[in-house]
């Protein structure tokens, strides 16, 4: 066991090939110098990251697309064709009104992605437009701000959010309201943290030497630096708020159920009848679900690496 | 270190008190009060607004907001929660008898999560690179990536309804209430709670252990000419885990937030079933001081995180 040291004994491993690679390539002269961004071409090095996008990209489209690919309307009732198995007409089968859940699996992408993104988004603007200014300015403003943050953050957020819900009512823009608010306090952390580590920079001295305007030097010149994990931040929040949605509407406590989304289809699989004989209602959106949830967190575990070689393990 | 405790639960105490001011306003701002939940709407119809008034008044009801809230504050530092709209039960009670499922659940999977998820990560970071790494690592995604509840009807579906093995919820029978019947009952909401929790603790441990091994004396272990698996599991490990432990309190919102949809899953009659049923029947006192005490846990939760962490590195202390 007190064989020979450590570099030797180890096996070795993928990133071993790879670096011999690039090694040969430099020796014959081919490395390549300049040419797109050095992050992208990380990015597109991660295998997961590449599989993560390109299933997004695919469930993205077919909800954008969902007329092309499917001739059923998502809410139109056919009491003739209830509770159908999957088959060459419907794809996924029937739902307990004679749905074809395949468009309604498409259709709900369009509501159930919207409001992942799209609060992701929102609350990134907020934690940022706070984060950032205060983490530069400190002072009272930003233990202010640090303070409201803790208050929000020492809620377990799916407590906050039914809370807010059972004070807001359902609906999806309140929804929507809800992730942001709940959800921004982790995003501000994250650029005020980036932000307290910039200030010290020479090159924030010397623009503040040349008279600018604390905003101006915030957002247009120390912003631009934090954005790589602003982006690795939205990301893995639109994972969680996809979760989420599809888990306060399961419980029918998300999106009003007259909208189709993924959770609001999985609604009915509380029905043990449901989830015991028509597995076809439940397992295919189940899976949508988990299969898009996981390509975000590999497209967010892959720009974390690229962007923040400090990150990586 | 008496300094840094107190200091540490001055700066809770502020917030505390600001949060319960916050759930007051919420339970305020919402539609309805105590008198219009303690009569049944045909009965009101039929009663004059002079004696509504007179019962508003005589429940403190008319008194300034800052009354209230006093007196509702008072009242709930000697734990009397207020009612249910539902019944009319102490809140305090609803708790007492749904409080020690929701525990019971908890602790297994925080104990299986901790231990599955911290050998794994020791092993994926032992490993590192290598198949199993990355393995590990899709599996840690996966698991972070499936709904709970989904995760959860699937079990249903395979374990207990097409299989048999399991019952499909609950916590017991009627008339079975030893430890032993309940536990065919446990497994699967614990089981699937507790591998919703590993994916966290796993990577977790996985990056404490790297940065374990980088260390140098670990390097001066292995220059010692130790066997790599003393190295690996007494030197690296023991240094590891601590923080591992540690952090466990910070997990403590995850694991609210996932017993929440996992005992309506499989209807775990615990406080999170009771908090979604309060919720859906706009039970606002009782949403209200679940959430309530469930913000207090987490506080106090990571109060203890920070007191243990200051004890095992003193320059936490100091540094602030």
């Amino acid at each position: 066991m007190s064989g020979p040291t450590y570099p030797t004994t180890r096996r070795r491993t993928r990133l071993d090939a790879q670096f011999d690679r690039i090694r040969a390539r430099e020796e014959a002269g081919l490395a390549k110098s300049g040419g797109g961004s050095r992050a992208v071409k990380k990015f597109l090095n991660n295998r997961l990251a590449v599989f993560g996008l390109i299933v997004f990209a695919i469930i993205i489209l077919s909800s954008i697309f969902a007329p092309l690919l499917t001739p059923y309307d998502p809410n139109k009732i056919d009491l003739r064709g209830m509770l159908q198995a999957p088959s060459w007409e419907h794809w996924f089968g029937t739902d307990r009104t004679g749905r074809d859940l395949f468009a309604r699996v498409l259709y709900g992408g369009r509501i159930s992605i919207l409001v992942g993104l799209g609060s992701a988004i929102l609350a990134a603007i907020i934690g940022v437009l706070i984060g950032v200014y205060t983490g530069y300015v400190g002072g009272w403003l930003d233990a202010l701000a640090m303070r409201v943050s803790e208050i929000f953050m020492s809620f377990p957020q799916i407590i906050l959010v039914l809370m807010l819900v059972s004070i807001m009512g359902q609906s999806l823009v309140n929804l929507m309201l809800i992730f942001t608010l709940t959800g921004w306090g982790g995003i501000y952390r994250m650029a005020r943290a980036r932000m307290l580590s910039l200030r010290e920079e020479e090159y924030v001295l010397a623009l503040r030497s040349f008279g600018l305007s604390r905003p101006l030097i915030a957002y247009k010149h120390m912003l631009p630096n934090a954005l790589g994990p602003i982006m690795v931040n939205i990301t893995l929040s639109t994972a969680a708020f996809i979760l989420q949605e599809a888990g306060l509407s399961f419980l029918g406590l998300g999106v009003p159920l007259s909208i189709p989304t993924w959770g609001n289809i999985l609604n009915v699989a509380q029905d043990i009848r449901v989830l015991q004989t028509n597995w076809w209602i439940w397992l295919p959106v189940g899976m949508v679900i988990s299969l898009f949830v996981l390509s975000v967190n590999f497209i967010g575990d892959g720009l974390r690496d690229a962007t923040d070689p400090s990150q990586q393990g | 270190m008496l300094t840094y405790i107190i200091r540490r639960v001055l700066i809770l105490i502020p917030m505390a008190f600001v949060i319960c001011f916050l759930v007051y306003l919420g339970l305020e701002l919402t539609p309805g009060d105590a008198v219009s939940h303690m009569i049944n709407p045909d009965a009101a119809g039929s009663m004059n607004p002079t004696q509504l008034e007179a019962l508003r008044q005589s429940l403190g009801l008319g008194q300034p907001f800052h009354v209230r809230f006093w007196s509702w504050f008072t009242n709930l530092l000697q734990g009397n929660f207020g009612y249910s709209m539902s019944g009319g039960v102490p809140i305090a009670n609803i708790i007492a008898t749904r409080l020690p499922a929701t525990l019971e659940l908890a602790a297994v999977a925080l104990v299986f999560s901790t231990l599955i998820g911290s050998l794994l990560g020791v092993l994926s970071a032992l490993k590192r690179g290598s198949k199993t790494d990355s393995a590990l690592t899709v599996i840690g995604m996966l698991g972070v990536s499936i709904p709970e509840f989904f995760f959860g009807l699937v079990a249903i579906s395979i374990f207990a309804l097409n299989l048999g093995w399991f019952p499909v919820g609950g916590r017991s029978m009627p008339g079975y209430v030893t430890l032993w019947d309940r536990l065919p009952h446990m497994v699967m909401p614990a089981m699937v709670l507790s591998i919703m929790l590993t994916a966290g603790v796993m990577r977790y441990a996985r990056s404490s252990m790297l940065d374990a091994l980088s260390r140098d004396f670990i390097k001066t272990a292995r220059s010692k000419g130790l066997p790599e698996w003393r190295v690996n599991l007494l030197h690296g490990f023991r240094v590891a885990l601590t923080p591992v432990v540690v952090l466990i309190g910070f997990r403590l919102p995850v694991l609210i937030g996932g017993s929440v949809i996992i005992e309506q899953v499989f209807q775990w009659p615990g406080i999170g079933n009771e908090f979604i049923s309060a919720v859906r029947s706009q039970d606002y006192p009782v949403v209200m001081t679940i959430a309530l005490l469930s913000v207090m846990a987490v506080l106090v939760a990571s109060l203890i995180v920070d007191i243990l962490t200051a004890v095992i590195d003193p320059r936490v202390r100091l540094g602030e």
